[in-house]
């Protein structure tokens, strides 16, 4: 057999386990080739498989709870995705970086949020500029970060457990800090939090609208950059594959540097549209959300932004819908169950390479 | 021995255990995403024989070696040792049936010490079940201390002994090489897979390191190794066996191979 | 000036150093775990909190709702907690270090959760309490023992004794274990997986044994954390625990048991002082003082002498 015939069977064909010897197409029962070929269907249309099934779920939730209460539950979903999808986006905009999934990237959000707090109930300066305010702090400070503790680390090639305690060293530095300086009780950002918007019966916070607003704006105007501008195909391949993205010449410290100011800044502004759609908050926040960021990013396929973004968006909805089944104390667990099913089923994620561990 | 009666000797070897093919593979496949590594390769070692695997790079001898040992998965294709199926058990299990590998680049476990090194290879450690540990410690040190004595001994015949109680990290790159092949015997191997062998060590010690392979092949080890070093090809292998391109080319002995077109080709970029 | 002086007093009481030792030998054993897994496997468990948890409620449970005998209840619940490893290693432990990361946490984190949420069963945020009345007896017999040496007035020594008994001997069946063929299996997993399998080891059951080990390591911590405060609260597993327990790893080393003994009381007296003495900050600020130096800790040592205290150069794995 030449080259030529590989694509005619499909490189899927031949890299399965396979039990017999040679012969394996032969003999197969059909149910065992319609599971193969929708293994293979997920694997080569992740994005449509995900759709299939965001859509099968929500036929089967209005068909059991009624269209209005699924759509309002879409409705919070999409707040609550908004925030996920870019926390998660700058998480695995900085793993081609580091190299390994940041532990201190959730108290970067907590981080936005009191930055914004800080200049606008702290400075007096008005709300809007007192969030422009702390995502730019934000990013300032995943800069810092990288010049004075990462890039040192990478020098001296440093292994997974030094930058893994390393990272947990950064997170319980920076929520310490942000202790010690705010104290423990919840904060909230000056915004509205009675007002609300009706329309086609279903009820939405006016900062929860201006929070999905914004949201889906940033991320559409994020997937956009990521794939048009040069900046942003670049900062796609770090984030993919670093040493190869090297040696293709793109120029890394500067790409590093830009990767860290825009994935800072949208933890940032993660953190900081979360106060604002929930109201309060405490110094936990980024470490509450982290598990969910993870669960997004690696359903996503690490590395892959819009992976990440497709995901927050997802564990956003499914997140909210399982309010209709289980109690909503209990929603947290979602999160920690999608990631958990992933990994075991398909740890590369849904974007990333097939899964060979 | 005259270079010319070693030969004659293996030859006659070879014949001897023509039957005995000890390691077989008989059309496997491998691909990765869409490329195939090995497109259909088949061959077969015969024990007490020194053979060497040779190609082109990227003709798929690594990953053949990689298929053999366990450590990636054929897609198709059979592999027996000793007649045992062994296609697509994992790496450990196949290392205790017999067939240990080398790597091309030396895992020297550089964080322990030289002698741990070797002990770690000794088959049949009782001590390495926590539950003898408990129940039957006796047993356990017993073979401890037989099989540090015999541990103490290779590194003895490798002139390592010296290190023996030194960091592997320590060791020079050749050394490490030694060390390498001495952890391999250690774990008294049917078939010994070495990648590589040679690659990157002073000519002084190659030829002790092929000293020792003749050494070991007239006390019953066969020897399978992928080599670029022509002469080391030419004057210590039984029988070549070609790759390119995934496949296997062609499969005889030294001067039948040195002068046959396709593996000519091959080497210089045609297609077969 | 004379404020601070009169504070450092504090070092020369007995009841300070008894609160600091029951700390410290609770965190060593749970840091021994830790030791096994990531020093000595090179496996990367960040749901040790989560083990410790499990056996501590166990135990609560099996006494307190169950009408079980403390002493019957504790090797049961270590039987669990082991059982519990097992389960997390055999789903996850063929993924990537920091995947595997990940669902630990996560794993610990879903048990905390459930210990918040399952009111009737684990009392909730309110707690449990009740388990420890065998215990209370035992130790009062040990006060009373203490009374000819005029130490009967701490009221924590008999735990404090305890607890160092069982890190020692744990400590020492610890470097003998690590001596023997197994122990030196495991290191070879931790270097490279790879050449331990192509010399015939099943690097996978040896993983699987480490963390099933240091499950049951960390129900043992949990019992003394539980004995100690007298009450089992799912915030005492917090996340934080399992941090603490890697900066006690990491101060003392990665490279030997004997550290993490040595690694905790350093912390526990680092963090008890500042928090006894007086600094002219209100104690909330002093806790998130306290942690800041935790996390700076960490963040230092991996900079700049990741072996840790007693750890070798040369036996660190660094570098992918």
């Amino acid at each position: 057999m030449s080259r030529l015939e590989d694509n005619a069977m499909g490189p899927e064909e031949l890299s399965g386990p396979h039990p017999g010897g040679a012969d394996r197409l032969g003999d197969e029962p059909a149910w065992r080739r319609l599971l193969r070929r929708a293994r293979v269907g997920v694997r080569d249309r992740p994005g449509y498989a995900l759709l299939g099934i965001t859509a099968s779920l929500f036929a089967g939730l209005v068909a059991v709870y009624g269209l209005s209460d699924v759509a309002q539950r879409t409705l919070n979903g999409l707040v609550a995705g908004s925030y996920f999808a870019l926390g998660a986006v700058g998480l695995t905009l900085v793993y081609g970086i580091l190299k390994l999934v940041n532990f201190a990237h959730g108290d970067m959000l907590t981080f936005g949020a009191y930055m914004a707090l800080l200049f606008s109930a702290g400075l007096g300066l008005p709300s809007l500029v007192a969030m422009a305010a702390g995502v730019l702090a934000t990013a300032g400070l995943g800069l810092a970060f990288e010049r004075l503790l990462w890039r040192p680390m990478r020098r001296k090639r440093a292994g997974l457990l030094q930058l893994l305690l390393t990272a947990i060293g950064l997170a319980l530095f920076i929520r310490s800090g942000i202790q010690f300086v705010a104290g423990t009780a919840q904060r909230s950002l000056d915004v509205d939090v009675l007002a609300s918007v009706e329309f086609l019966g279903l009820r939405i916070g006016t900062t929860e609208l201006i929070v999905v607003v914004v949201g889906v704006a940033v991320l559409t105007l994020v997937a956009v950059l990521l794939r048009v501008t040069s900046v942003g195909r670049q900062m796609r391949a770090l984030s993919d594959n670093f040493s190869l993205a090297e040696t293709t010449g793109v120029d890394t410290s500067r790409i590093v540097a830009l990767t860290w100011v825009f994935g800072a800044g949208l933890a940032g502004l993660a953190g900081v549209l979360y106060a604002a759609a929930a109201g309060s908050f405490n110094p936990n926040l980024g470490f509450l959300l982290l598990l969910t960021l993870f669960a997004a990013v690696i359903l996503g396929g690490i590395g892959n932004a819009y992976g990440a973004l497709v995901g927050g968006m997802f564990l956003g909805l499914t997140q909210e819908w399982s309010t209709l089944v289980i109690d909503s104390r209990w929603k947290i667990a979602i999160g920690f169950v999608i990631l958990i099913m992933v990994l075991i089923v398909r740890p590369n994620g849904l974007f990333g390479r097939a899964a060979k561990i | 021995m005259t270079r010319q009666a070693t030969s004659e000797a293996s030859a006659e070897r070879a014949r001897e255990d023509d039957e005995r093919s000890l390691l077989v593979v008989r059309d496997v496949y491998r691909s990765f995403g869409g490329l195939r590594a090995v497109d259909g390769a088949s061959l077969d070692v015969r024990a007490g024989s020194i053979t060497a695997l040779i190609g082109p790079n990227g003709a798929g001898k690594t990953t053949l070696f990689n298929l053999m040992t366990g450590f990636e998965r054929a897609d198709a294709g059979e592999i027996t040792l000793e007649g045992r199926p062994i296609a697509r058990k994992p790496p450990h299990t196949i290392a205790r049936l017999g067939m240990v590998r080398t790597f091309q680049l030396t895992k020297a476990l550089a964080a322990m010490p030289v002698l741990d090194n070797i002990l770690l290879a000794a088959p049949d450690q009782p001590g390495e079940r926590l539950s003898n540990l408990l129940l039957r410690h006796r047993r356990c040190r017993q073979r401890e201390l037989a099989i540090r004595e015999r541990a103490l001994e290779l590194l003895d015949s490798f002139d390592l002994r010296p290190q023996a109680d030194a960091y592997a990290g320590t060791l020079s790159g050749g050394q490490r090489k030694l060390l390498e092949l001495a952890r391999a015997l250690m774990a008294e191997p049917r078939i010994l897979l070495l990648d590589e062998p040679m690659a990157g060590i002073n000519p002084t010690l190659g030829r002790r390191l092929l000293a020792h392979m003749r050494e070991l092949r007239s006390a019953g080890t066969t020897f399978l190794f992928i080599e670029h070093d022509m002469d080391v090809v030419m004057g210590e292998a039984d029988r070549v066996i070609v790759m390119a391109l995934g496949k296997v080319i062609a499969d005889g002995t030294p001067d039948a191979v040195r002068s046959d077109t396709r593996v000519i080709d091959a080497y210089l970029g045609g297609t077969p | 000036m004379i404020t601070f002086a009169l504070a450092l007093d504090i070092f020369t009481q007995l009841s300070f150093w008894v609160s600091v030792g029951v700390l410290a030998g609770t965190y060593g054993i749970f840091a021994c775990g830790l030791q096994l897994n990531v020093g000595f496997t090179g496996v990367v468990n960040f749901g040790q909190a989560g083990f410790m948890a499990i056996g501590a409620y166990t135990m609560g449970i099996a006494v307190v709702e169950l009408g079980w005998s403390f002493w019957a209840a504790l090797p049961v619940a270590v039987l669990v907690a082991m059982a519990a490893g097992l389960l997390i290693g055999l789903s996850s432990l063929r993924l990537r270090a920091d995947y595997f990361a990940i669902v630990t946490l996560a794993f610990a984190e879903i048990v905390r959760y459930t210990a918040i949420n399952a009111r009737d069963l684990t009392g909730g945020n309110q707690g449990l309490i009740g388990f420890d009345g065998d215990w209370a007896r035992l130790s009062g017999g040990i006060q009373e023992a203490l009374a000819p040496v005029g130490l009967d007035g701490e009221f924590l020594l008999p735990l404090l004794l305890v607890t160092w008994t069982t890190l020692v001997l744990l400590v020492l069946s610890l470097r003998w274990a690590q001596g023997s063929p197994w122990g030196r299996v495991l290191r070879a997993i931790r270097e490279d997986e790879d050449a331990a399998r192509a010399l015939g080891k099943n690097a996978f059951a040896y993983k699987l044994q480490s963390i099933a080990i240091a499950a049951g390591i960390a129900a043992i911590a949990g019992f003394f954390h539980a004995l100690n405060l007298s009450l089992l609260t799912p915030n005492s597993f917090e996340p934080l625990f399992t941090f603490l327990g890697y900066a006690v790893l990491v101060l003392g080393g990665l490279a030997s048991y004997t550290a993490v003994a040595a690694g905790a009381v350093v912390l526990w007296t680092l963090l008890e002082a500042t928090r006894l003495l007086e600094l002219p900050l209100p104690a909330e600020k002093v806790a998130a003082l306290r942690f800041m130096i935790v996390g700076l800790i960490l963040i230092v040592l991996m900079a700049l002498r990741p072996q840790g205290a007693f750890g070798k150069r040369e036996e660190m794995v660094l570098g992918d």
